[in-house]
């Protein structure tokens, strides 16, 4: 189960950031999402040791820590969008399907005449479009 | 790790025993302990000793009911106790000795083959000879031999006496003890191994033990990989134990399973990353945490299973941090090598010591549930105590003394849990935890991972917080808060400023407290959308949100207001402020606090003369969520007496002169309330009496009795962003009305000097000649002001750019290399002696000038003039400014007054030349012949011969001039010797006028006495001044300067001549009657020379000679033809061409047409009669 996404902006700072848990986790899973970013830098910046993924934008999974798996991903704008989930085997695919999707629903957010790059999204149409990807995440492939 | 015993931490070492002889067991232990692998030494001094081999009644234990996995001495005993080697040492003389003495050697080894046999310890028998001179008899050898049972070659000879003998020795019983130690550790892995096989047990408890024991058994042999395969196999069959064993009491058979796993999982990591095979053990890892995670265990014990966790996190920390140490190049692994992408983090410690931190802190609240029933806490004191470690690994058993002897007594699950509380509270968990993070945090930082880093620190912190050490607390959060801001993690900040503004109230600072609040209140956290996600543990922040936020903001004005903040939760401290200790915040532009006050400063204009007004606009922002009531704003300046007060009450403004006793102005408003996200905008009029840069420093807000806040003024041309918010969705506002002065408003004015009031006139007539001195009249004249401590500086500028200098030409006529310099400046005459004294004052350059003014009262005028001399033609901008005090008093400012006027030079005189030479006469000249084609050869002369030099100077300036004198000077010694110069002419100059455009004209004759291929032949000195038309003179002081203009004549070519042609003939004819015309070629070489001549016909004369011939010439000597001829017509004749073609040299000479040309009167013309003699042959004789 999904129970984080989280789009972050060119100064590291967030820019959306949903979880979908009953539990009390959120500034939990704020950590665990800020925490990641340390992984981004360190595969940006050292693009060698990453080898295969170099050029992509699935960064694959960052961390794992004692209850979630975080996965990154990393846009030609350097925005990236981060993935938080509880499955504890997770199929690259679907990740990838995942973010493919949610890349989508981004630019489209960020095309509205209205959005000022750089400030957070607040669109409700994003967020409705997000939790619907986060729901049928793992269904479309599974099928 | 440091919890392991020594034996599980480091790698087995072989044992060995020495018996007898005890003289030389110090050289033989540490010989052997120096091998590679080292063996290990246990010295028996004498065979008596031997029975501590034997075993022990321990058999009895292990065949009883109760059993265990692994017994906790066994390793201990096996590293420490039980060789794999005994190694007998007889001297010779004992075994050679008489009978009693062989017979004590036999009964040794008898008793030292029973002990040995059982254990299937290996023996070595040592020979003691102290050289190897004293035999031991063969049959004595054979029947040691015999008695010990051994091979031969386990039979050593040991020579103590002799140093390499020795050596020797020693290395031969090396050898021997670590094969046959191999070979006992070998048997020994063996037989336990069959038993394996045979699957030879009863319990699945023994074959982990035959497992771990053949892996033990490996390890001795330093076979790492069989060590390892075993220490799985044990492992795994350990894993299936788990809800298959019933043999004790549920809790305790976990806790028993766990430790040993965590035993075997420890020395098969060891195993995996001494081998350097990291990736496989942090593989092994994984599985291990996967698979023992859920094995939570009995509810009131879950402590002890997030301890255990725990401690596997913190010990695989730990290794890979030695690992690393050992193996460098574990950072430049590979990653995904395996099918499972392994992310960066799990290879370095912090990772795990994080991980450890976690759980122990889940171990911690798991403990605290399990003590919280309170009448537990007795019963636990008293029952845990006596209760120690079992014979078996990860068994606890209860201490009892019966009589004389301690009888051991197995636990009940409930006594054990007892004992597991109590000594869970021995424990201080929070320190532990807080070492955890801190490792964490260190090697976090040490990989640049701040974010991690400062996760790890907000979790240290908080344990700090739980502990009630608010200052190491307070210092961490710090830290932590700064990254958060710079990356705008709200709701992370939100938490830890919770905690920062927990922590100041706890420690009492009133300060800190106000700037967590009011940073809190102001974040921008907003109504809706967040608090509703934003559920969950925000300590003692709250959850963010906007009541909470309006709260926080109450809470901070009540005290600002002077209600009193209980510091603790007991109630005995205040925080308050109080009217002794005023509180006062600074704002600066990277504060956090801008967003609770941002003040923005725009003047209207840039520039703005003394004393008129300029309005200001202020505006103030903040993001509190509520109205912020300011008492008084101070406007603070760099030009403090325009500082001014304003006040929001407007009734008090008519009598508001009572503040204009401190010399501050006093404004009000109406309205100094600050609402949320608005501008408040106020404009005002500043007046600044003095000149320069007027900039507005800070505003200083006064809320409340005490508490003031000072704002750092910022420019909204160059205001950043508010921090923090700049990432919300909200609608831009500008701080000014006026949009365009939003983007380029600044806070600071230029204040311009005060008009000047004197006149600054500069005088120039027309342009300037090159090599003139040219006077510069500057007039200074008191208009409005008197001039006090002037200075005028002068500055000299290329007009068209580029500098006055030119490296690059070469200046030949002025060393120095400015085009264009200043040379002085003359004062009035009136002066003089004035000006003596200011020598020392007066700065002059070439291009730059200093010159201060004395005092000139007011409508007086003072006068100088500047001298400056061009060496080029250029023009120049002349600028001049005078910087004058208008009055005496200290505080008087300079007034500046800049003038500057364009100046032309230019050259007023072209000097030209040519060279001649004599009329009718030709010198051949040799080079004129052989470099006919080159055309930059400089002229050539011929040697001793007068040649003709006609020097021209153009007035091409539009004022007349006056020629003073021209002359040649030679300027080298040497060639000045080399040719004469005679000067044509005999009249002097006479001050020559040249009107602009005439050209003045002067011959030289020049005659070469050296045969020079560049003879230097001076250079020309043309001395003139200006003409000062006669109204000019008399009006303006100006004088004539001399100038001398340089004209430098080229460098000539002097050859011998070796033929010289030459035509006679009289200067004028007369129709009808003959004249001669002789042709002289003259030979000066010492050859005889060849010519041919030839003569062409013309009809205007009649002529008689001889037409074509050849001749020869005699040397030194001259040839004359002679023609006569009638002229037939009258008028400007040519005469016959004459044609002379030297052989030698194949040169032809045909005289120019103006040399060869002869005007014919008609008659005898009467009136020339007298001059004839004297006037007419002059040109043939220069």
């Amino acid at each position: 189960m999904i129970v984080c996404v989280a789009v972050v902006g060119h100064q590291n700072n967030p820019l959306y950031l949903q979880s979908f848990t009953e539990a009390d986790d959120a500034l939990k899973l704020h950590h665990i999402v800020h925490c990641s970013l340390d992984v981004i830098d360190e595969r940006v910046n050292n693009p060698k040791k990453t080898g295969p993924t170099l050029n992509e934008t699935f960064l694959g999974l960052l961390y794992p820590t004692e209850n979630y798996k975080v996965y990154g991903y990393l846009t030609n704008t350097k925005v990236k969008f981060i993935l938080v989930t509880t499955d504890l085997d997770v199929r690259d695919a679907d990740v990838r399907n995942f973010f493919r999707r949610f890349h989508l629903a981004y630019v489209d957010a960020v095309s509205n005449p209205f959005h000022v790059p750089g400030k957070k999204i607040t669109s409700r149409t994003f967020a409705d479009r997000v939790s619907d990807i986060v729901r049928t995440f793992g269904l479309g492939t599974a099928v | 790790m440091e919890d392991y015993a020594e034996e599980l931490r480091t790698p087995p070492v072989t044992l060995i025993y020495l018996v007898g002889c005890p003289d030389l067991h110090p050289t033989i232990s540490s010989y052997l302990h120096s091998e590679q692998p080292p063996i290990n030494t246990l010295a028996l001094p004498d065979f008596s000793k031997i029975s501590i081999l034997g075993r022990t009644q321990k058999e009895t234990v292990d065949s009883g009911q109760h059993g265990g996995i692994l017994k906790r001495d066994w390793l201990l005993k096996h590293r420490t106790k039980v060789p794999a080697v005994v190694a007998a040492l007889f001297s010779s003389d004992q075994v050679s000795g008489d009978p009693a003495q062989w017979l004590q050697v036999c009964t040794d080894l008898e008793n030292l083959k029973i002990v040995v046999r059982g254990r299937n310890i290996k023996l070595v028998v040592v020979l003691v000879q102290s050289t190897d001179k004293d035999e031991v008899s063969e049959d004595r050898m054979i029947a040691l031999r015999k008695r010990a049972e051994i091979d031969s070659k386990y039979l050593i000879f040991f020579i103590h006496n002799d140093a390499s003998e020795l050596t020797e020795s020693l290395n031969r019983l090396g050898g021997a003890l670590a094969e046959l130690a191999n070979l006992y550790y070998r048997d020994e892995g063996r037989r336990i191994k069959t038993r394996i096989e045979k699957k030879n047990f009863n319990h699945i408890e023994l074959n982990i033990r035959y497992c771990f024991k053949v892996a033990v058994y490996a390890e001795f042999r330093r076979d790492w990989v069989e060590a390892l395969r075993f220490y799985e196999d044990a492992y795994r069959a350990l894993r299936e134990m788990v809800g298959t064993s019933t043999r004790l009491p549920p809790i305790q058979r976990l806790v028993e399973i766990k430790i040993v796993a965590e035993i075997l999982h420890f020395k098969m990591s060891t195993l995996l990353l001494h081998g350097g095979k990291v990736v496989e053990a942090v593989v092994w890892f994984q599985q291990h945490i996967v698979s023992y995670k859920t094995l939570v265990g009995a509810p009131e014990v879950v402590f002890l299973h997030w301890d255990w966790m725990s401690r596997q996190f913190l010990v695989f920390a730990e290794l890979l941090e030695t690992s690393a140490a050992a193996i460098p190049n574990t950072s430049s692994l590979i990653l995904g090598s395996s099918e499972r992408l392994l992310s960066e983090w799990e290879f370095h410690p912090a990772y795990y010591y994080e991980l450890a931190a976690h759980y122990m802190r889940e171990k911690r609240y798991c403990l605290e549930v399990a003590l919280s029933p309170s009448e537990t806490l007795k019963r636990i004191e008293s029952s845990s105590e006596s209760v120690i470690q079992y014979v078996f690994v990860g068994q606890f058993a209860r201490l009892l003394e019966q009589g004389e002897a301690f009888v051991m007594q197995t636990l009940t699950d409930a006594e054990y849990v007892h004992y597991a509380l109590a000594e869970g509270k021995r424990f201080q968990d929070s320190y532990e935890i807080i070492a955890l993070l801190k490792k964490s945090f260190e090697s976090y930082g040490n990989l640049k991972a701040r974010r991690m880093a400062s996760y790890c620190g907000s979790q240290m912190a908080r344990e700090y917080f739980t502990l009630g050490e608010f200052s190491n607390a307070k210092s961490l959060f710090d830290g932590v808060a700064s990254l958060y801001r710079k990356e705008g993690w709200i709701t992370l900040l939100w938490e830890v400023l919770g905690y920062l503004r927990e922590c100041s109230r706890r420690l009492g600072s009133v300060k800190d407290f106000i700037e967590y609040s009011l940073e809190m209140a102001a974040l921008p956290i907003s109504s809706v959308a967040e608090s509703s996600s934003c559920k969950g543990e925000y300590g003692p922040a709250g959850s963010p949100a906007l009541p909470q936020r309006e709260m926080i903001h109450k809470e901070v004005f009540g005290l600002v207001k002077g209600e009193p903040i209980l510091t603790s939760d007991e109630g005995n401290c205040n925080l308050a402020i109080t009217d002794d200790q005023p509180l006062h915040l600074e704002i600066d532009l990277v504060s956090p606090l801008r967003v609770v006050l941002l003040a923005s400063v725009a003047f209207h204009d840039q520039v703005v003369k003394p004393g008129v007004p300029i309005s200001l606009t202020l505006s103030l922002l903040s993001q509190l969520p509520h109205p912020v009531e300011i008492d008084q704003l101070e406007i603070q300046f760099n030009q403090s007496e325009c500082n001014f007060i304003i006040t929001s009450a407007p009734k008090e403004t008519v009598g508001a002169s009572s503040v204009g006793e401190t010399d501050t102005r006093l404004d009000s408003v109406p309205n100094l309330n600050l609402v949320t996200n608005k501008w408040l905008r106020l404009t005002f009029d500043i007046i600044s009496e003095q000149s320069g840069k007027l900039e507005c420093l800070s505003v200083i807000a006064k809320l409340g009795p005490y508490l003031t806040i000072c704002c750092r003024a910022e420019s909204p041309a160059s205001m950043d962003d508010l921090p923090l918010w700049k990432y919300e969705d909200l609608v831009q506002t500008f701080p000014t009305r006026d949009p365009a002065l939003a983007f380029s408003g600044q806070k600071v004015v230029q204040v311009e000097e005060p008009d000047p009031q004197v006149d600054l006139v500069l005088d120039a007539t027309g342009p300037a000649f090159v090599g003139e001195r040219f006077l510069v009249p500057v007039t200074v004249t008191s208009k409005g002001h008197a001039i006090y401590s002037g200075e005028l500086k002068i500055n000299l500028v290329d007009a068209r750019g580029g500098g006055l200098v030119s490296p690059r030409e070469a200046e030949p006529f002025s060393m120095d290399s400015h085009h264009v310099e200043l040379l002085g400046i003359s004062e009035p005459d009136g002066e003089s002696e004035f000006q003596a004294g200011m020598d020392n004052i007066k700065k002059i350059q070439q291009s730059f000038g200093l010159l201060p003014i004395p005092f000139i009262k007011l409508g007086d005028s003072w006068c100088c003039k500047l001298e400056i001399k061009w060496n080029r033609p250029k023009p120049i901008m002349l600028y001049v400014s005078l910087g004058y005090l208008p009055n005496s008093e200290a505080g008087a400012q300079t007034v500046n007054v800049h003038k500057s006027l364009q100046i032309e030079g230019k050259t007023a005189v072209a000097m030209g030349h040519r060279l001649m030479l004599p009329y009718r006469r030709h010198p051949l000249l040799l080079s004129k012949i052989q470099v006919a084609s080159e055309s930059d050869h400089s002229p050539s002369l011929a040697l001793n011969e007068t040649n003709i030099l006609i020097v021209s100077a153009k007035n091409c300036s539009e004022v007349p001039l006056r020629l003073m004198s021209m002359s040649i000077e030679m300027n080298d010694d040497e060639i000045g010797h080399s040719c004469t110069v005679q000067q044509g002419g005999d009249s002097p100059l006479d001050n020559a006028r040249l009107v602009p455009g005439e050209e003045f004209k002067q011959v030289f004759s020049i005659i070469p006495q050296l045969s020079f291929p560049k003879l230097a032949m001076g250079t020309v000195s043309l001395r003139w001044s200006r003409e000062f038309g006669f109204e000019e003179q008399s009006c303006s002081s100006l004088t004539a300067t001399k100038v001398l203009t340089c004209y430098k004549l080229p460098d000539v070519n002097v050859e011998m001549v070796p033929l010289i042609v030459s035509l006679e003939c009289p200067p004028h004819a007369v129709l009808g009657s003959p004249f001669t015309f002789y042709v002289k070629i003259q030979n000066e070489t010492v050859l005889l020379q060849e010519f041919k001549h030839s003569l062409g016909d013309s009809q205007s004369f009649v002529l008689s000679g001889i037409h074509n011939d050849t001749i020869f010439v005699l040397p030194k000597s001259q040839h004359i033809l002679g023609y006569k001829l009638v002229p037939l017509v009258s008028g400007l004749l040519q005469l016959p061409r004459v044609t002379v073609t030297s052989l030698r040299y194949s040169a032809e000479l045909q005289p120019s047409l103006s040399a060869s040309t002869i005007f014919v009167f008609p008659c005898k013309p009467q009136f020339m009669v007298d001059d004839m003699g004297s006037k007419l042959p002059e040109p043939i004789a220069t």
